[in-house]
């Protein structure tokens, strides 16, 4: 996907200018998070589950080589072809090849972030593919030329009104009726069940590949992707390196915490686990299956002190609790990935020079570490983000000189509390009248937004360093 | 391409992995043990089950034995649709039932277009999820699962369990006597998306319709008491 990360802060000041959009947001942000709340207060292991889940993720992690040759063989031994892509262009080309191979020309695709990452539509599409999204939001997105805004509900920026008109743009309605939220579902299950009946290829995603006997695992709730994966001849199953888990039941136990966390759900009404090719004596499913395993840096993370990030079990958790997601919407990060999960893995997946903005997109509040079922540092990996920025001299350089004299300055305690205690005691002589000030300068940034209370005349370390004397 | 593709990717893998041997690893893992899994909402695994699929907005039916299953179905589809016809697998299960004492003609294969039910026999049922789960094949083509209006799973008490490590195990040992299947389908409620707004709506893709009919000893209260579980709980909607 093209990426626009590197103009954050416009594309922040745009989407909060927009009110319309700005009230779906808020709607999301209140709704999201209770549903999933409700949901781990009833189960009540969510501590524990967790540790477990964080432990397994770093123990397949820590032996990722051992457990990524196992699910080869097995899933080999199971029918499939599989391949490897080092990069998002190499995936695209393996697609497009097992696509041209077969002469195929309608492609029926269910919901996988890992194609939106390289971009396939795009490039099955020059290559006069037909390629459709069979996710509702996905389509929904598909059919307006957008990108998905959220990696759980694609299409949550969208109001109902917004997309019936879409749909009495791009459909042939005759009779039909796009009244209620019901008919705008049932309006898109017509037109995409012909889809389906119809493909050549289809392509899911996968949640989970398991080690031990080389299945994948889908999880949905409308069943498109498992459309995708039965009916038509060719599947291919695109996903990344990381996705591995030792055991079945480590991927059962991964999804207690998935679906409640992005969902509010126990389960979803799917969660489908896939071999391979049709069997002999079978009379349905595909007679040849793909899994195309992309590794596009994660190896790479692997090897760096942002290893945690890999835990991510892609739950949306992190967005749905996040105060910056919820103020300026998917959208504005740039790329595939949005919020404080989206904020980690874009200048890992891309660049730190062209996502500079994301790291700093955050005020600490820890919410989402809080949620987060795989129990990443999210914060803490945003501020190593941040440091590597200043490091690697990527950071603006009013800014590091401005953090450099800071550094020394706090290093010096006698001198920073003289220094402190002067500005603290001349802001409060001047603003003693109004209380606050509605400009001041080197902060701007917080006075054009709001006032600054005016400070009560002493710091924090004389007030101290009175009441201990005054305990003396 | 691919080739060489997949070695540099395993060598960059294992430039950071542990090295451990997998004698080592397997150990490693055991050590991890089990995860926790959702507490049961009922007394017993019949009431929790049917507790858990009411709350999967399914419908369900309680009965003892197979004759008693067949005119719950042919109730079930008469009722909805006015007809006695429906589709289901080549399950030697479903051969075996005595459809016609009530009058049901199936039909046995896969769904075709048009046709609006469809009839599973589950090879398991989860307790802790509601969900039953079926293997595709000839017994339970896919389509069946994923293309009717209406979905109706037959489960057996027998085939119940707690939890989905239960499940594993019990699926793991199917598969020393049988073919690991192509498919291996955990269903917990009609096909349903929030992607408009949050709001649930059913019948996004498969059935708009699910009714799990669970055959064998349940205990009297079983019902009853899932109801119980499952009224107050009337859920504001879900996302995706
Ligand atoms: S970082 Fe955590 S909360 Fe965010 S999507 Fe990943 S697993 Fe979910």
């Amino acid at each position: 996907m093209q990426q626009y990360s590197d103009t954050f802060l416009d594309n922040a000041s745009a989407a909060l200018a927009d009110k319309d959009k700005a009230e779906v947001r808020d709607a999301m942000a209140l709704f999201t998070p209770l549903v999933r709340n409700a949901a781990m207060d009833q189960f009540q292991h969510f501590e524990e589950l967790r540790q477990h889940v964080k432990q397994v993720r770093q123990h397949s992690l820590d032996n990722l080589g051992h457990y990524l040759e196992s699910y080869e063989q097995q899933a080999v031994r199971n029918g499939n072809q599989v391949h490897f892509a080092t990069t998002g262009d190499e995936l695209n080309s393996i697609v497009l090849d097992i696509c041209q191979q077969h002469s195929a020309r309608r492609i029926a695709k269910g919901k996988s972030m890992i194609t939106e990452e390289t971009g396939l539509n795009a490039f099955l599409e020059r290559a006069n593919l037909d390629v459709m999204e069979t996710d509702l939001g996905e389509y929904i997105i598909q059919e307006a030329g957008e990108t998905p805004s959220h990696i759980v509900g694609p299409a949550l920026h969208k109001s109902a009104a917004e997309i019936r008109q879409l749909f009495l743009d791009r459909h042939d309605l005759g009779e039909r009726e796009l009244e209620t939220t019901e008919d705008l579902v049932s309006e898109a299950r017509q037109v995409l069940r012909e889809h389906f009946l119809n493909a050549q290829v289809g392509i899911i995603g996968a949640n989970a590949l398991i080690a031990e006997n080389g299945y994948s695992m889908l999880v949905t709730n409308e069943g498109n992707g498992d459309l995708c994966a039965n009916l038509p001849p060719v599947l291919i199953i695109c996903t990344s390196v990381d996705r591995i888990l030792p055991r079945a039941e480590d991927a059962t136990a991964m999804l207690r915490l998935l679906v409640r966390s992005a969902t509010g759900q126990a389960q979803t009404c799917y969660t489908s686990f896939y071999s391979g090719p049709r069997r002999e004596q079978d009379i349905d499913g595909p007679m040849e299956t793909h899994i195309v395993l992309l590794d596009n840096r994660r190896s790479d993370i692997l090897a760096s002190d942002y290893r945690e990030m890999l835990q991510c079990i892609r739950c949306g958790a992190c967005l749905n609790h996040c105060p910056i997601f919820a103020s300026v919407g998917g959208h504005a990060y740039g790329w595939v990935y949005p919020g404080p999960m989206g904020s980690v893995l874009t200048p890992l997946l891309t660049s730190l020079e062209q996502s500079q903005a994301l790291p700093n997109a955050c005020t600490s509040c820890g919410r989402c570490a809080e949620v987060c079922p795989a129990d990443i540092p999210l914060p803490d990996l945003l501020r190593d983000l941040r440091h590597a920025e200043v490091e690697e001299k990527i950071a603006a350089p009013r800014w590091r000189q401005g953090l450099k004299i800071h550094a020394w300055l706090a290093r010096q305690p006698r001198l920073y509390q003289l220094l402190t205690g002067m500005g603290i005691a001349l802001l409060y002589l001047l603003g003693r009248k109004r209380g606050s000030f509605s400009k001041l300068p080197l902060a701007s940034g917080w006075t054009s937004q709001r006032d600054f209370p005016s400070p009560q005349g002493r710091t924090f370390m004389q007030q101290y360093k009175a009441e201990h004397k005054h305990r003396e | 391409m691919s080739d060489s593709a997949r070695a540099s990717i395993f060598a960059r893998i294992r430039y950071s992995g542990s090295g451990a041997s997998a004698a080592e690893i397997a150990a490693a893992r055991e050590a991890l043990g089990r995860a926790p899994a959702a507490n049961l909402p009922g007394s017993d695994l019949c009431s929790s089950f049917l507790a858990n699929v009411l709350l999967n907005r399914g419908t369900v039916d309680v009965v003892g034995n197979r004759s008693e299953a067949v005119t719950a179905v042919g109730k079930y589809i008469y009722q909805h649709y006015r007809t006695h016809r429906l589709v289901a697998g080549n399950d030697p299960r479903l051969a075996a039932m005595p459809w016609r004492d009530a009058g049901v003609l199936p039909r046995f294969g896969e769904l075709e277009a048009g046709e609006p039910v469809a009839l599973s026999y589950a090879r398991l049922g989860v307790a802790e999820t509601g969900a039953v789960v079926t293997f595709t094949g000839k017994a339970n083509p896919a389509a069946n699962n994923l293309l009717p209006e209406n979905h109706i799973v037959v489960i057996d008490v027998a085939d119940l369990v707690p939890d989905m490590e239960m499940a594993w195990s019990r699926i793991a040992h199917a598969m020393t006597t049988e073919q690991r299947p192509r498919g291996i389908n955990f269903i917990a409620g009609p096909s349903s998306t929030g992607d408009i707004e949050g709001k649930l709506v059913y019948g996004a893709h498969g059935p708009r319709h699910w009714h799990v009919i669970l055959l064998g000893e349940v205990p009297q209260a079983a019902l009853g008491e899932a109801q119980a579980i499952a009224a107050p709980a009337a859920t504001t909607g879900e996302l995706d």
